[in-house]
């Protein structure tokens, strides 16, 4: 058994090795995804304090989706903040083509409310989702989101999780397009935003 | 008189001795970032400057706000984000230490209270020598919140 997750966890990290090999472009704030490494992405459905939420309600809109938690100590804030940042540097019409959804890697602690509430400290139009522990890992694999628990004495409940800090877009056809990375800087997301909200 | 002036002798060298690396030490730019709600941790940050001839490493951080308080880094493994506990911050001679935004932080965990944009967080740092110095850290949201290497030439 423990064979197995050894040779699992080897696995991952020789595909991550690869994957840096091959695609890490570090000069670059938007990683454009290479054809053959496009995760799927696709629809989901997941449970805000308002209700379900799918991808599809927001067809014709650039989705922007975040993988996050609300325990998250740096990592999300900052992630959020940048975002939150960039939509204030779009005008009214082109906010109103983009969507912003947090989603939950951390279902077990997260509440579609608790989530919503700290969705809002960073941006209004952010919604914040979660769902079963199995449904966000199907949704996370289908987008190639990596997300792990990890004990670290002190942190709230007992654990932190590392995870994709990358902000994933999603076009307005519904098609994953590509991703931001963590901590782009404000104007350079709004610029991202804009090349999907006027494609050539 | 002797006596006295031994007293003051030993009074100089005795806070020579306290304060240590602190002396030499000095700090920018200290900002706790506003914890959003429902957040249980936030993060602090500063530019740790080391103008002594010697390396110094602040081993500990304390704070009144929080129930606990830790050195954190993070690691950026394939955009992957790993917060991580340190066991010290090292400033080198003439050096600094730059605690941002996912790098080096000190983290508060565990916050007694809601905090409140412009509240100020006296932050006592201890340095590997024994001395500590406290840093008053101003509350900032985080949208805010200037990265402060990020006009910073090196």
């Amino acid at each position: 058994m423990s064979d197995r997750i050894l040779s699992l966890v080897v696995g991952v990290l020789a595909a991550l090795v690869l994957g840096l090999a091959l695609f890490w472009q570090p000069e670059l704030p938007e990683r454009p995804l290479p054809r053959a490494a496009v995760p799927e992405g696709g629809e989901f459905t997941l449970q805000s304090a308002d209700g379900p939420v799918s991808l599809r309600d927001f067809r014709g809109k650039v989705v922007l989706l975040y993988f996050g938690y609300t325990y998250c100590p740096d990592i999300c804030p900052t992630s959020l903040a940048a975002t939150a940042e960039g939509l204030k540097q779009l005008t009214p019409d082109e906010l109103a083509r983009v969507a912003v959804i947090l989603v939950s890697i951390d279902p077990k602690r997260d509440t579609p409310a608790r989530l919503q509430e700290y969705a809002r400290f960073f941006h209004p139009a952010i919604v914040g989702v979660t769902g079963t522990p199995e449904e966000i890992a199907a949704v996370t694999k289908r987008y190639g989101v990596f997300y792990a628990e990890q004990k670290v004495a002190t942190a709230g409940d007992g654990y932190v999780v590392d995870h994709s800090a990358d902000t994933y877009v999603v076009a307005a056809d519904g098609k994953l397009a590509g991703r931001i990375a963590h901590a782009t800087a404000p104007d350079q997301v709004a610029a991202i935003i804009r090349k999907y909200l006027y494609p050539p | 008189m002797k006596r006295l002036s031994t007293l003051a002798v030993g009074l100089l060298l005795s806070t020579g001795v306290l304060a240590g690396a602190a002396d030499n030490v000095s700090v920018q730019d200290a900002y706790v970032r506003l914890a959003p709600p429902n957040a249980p941790a936030t993060g602090a940050f500063m530019v740790i400057r080391n103008n002594g001839d010697k390396d110094v490493k602040v081993v500990r951080a304390d704070n009144p706000v929080s129930k606990a308080t830790e050195l954190h880094t993070h690691l950026n493994e394939g955009g992957v984000m790993k917060m991580r506990p340190v066991p010290a911050i090292e400033i080198k001679a003439k050096g600094e230490a730059v605690l941002r935004p996912g790098g080096l932080h000190v983290m508060m965990i565990d916050l007694k209270a809601a905090m409140k944009e412009g509240d100020s967080v006296p932050i006592t740092l201890t340095f590997d020598d024994g001395s500590s110095k406290q840093v008053d850290a101003r509350v900032v949201k985080a949208t805010a919140a200037p990265a402060p290497t990020e006009h910073r030439q090196h």
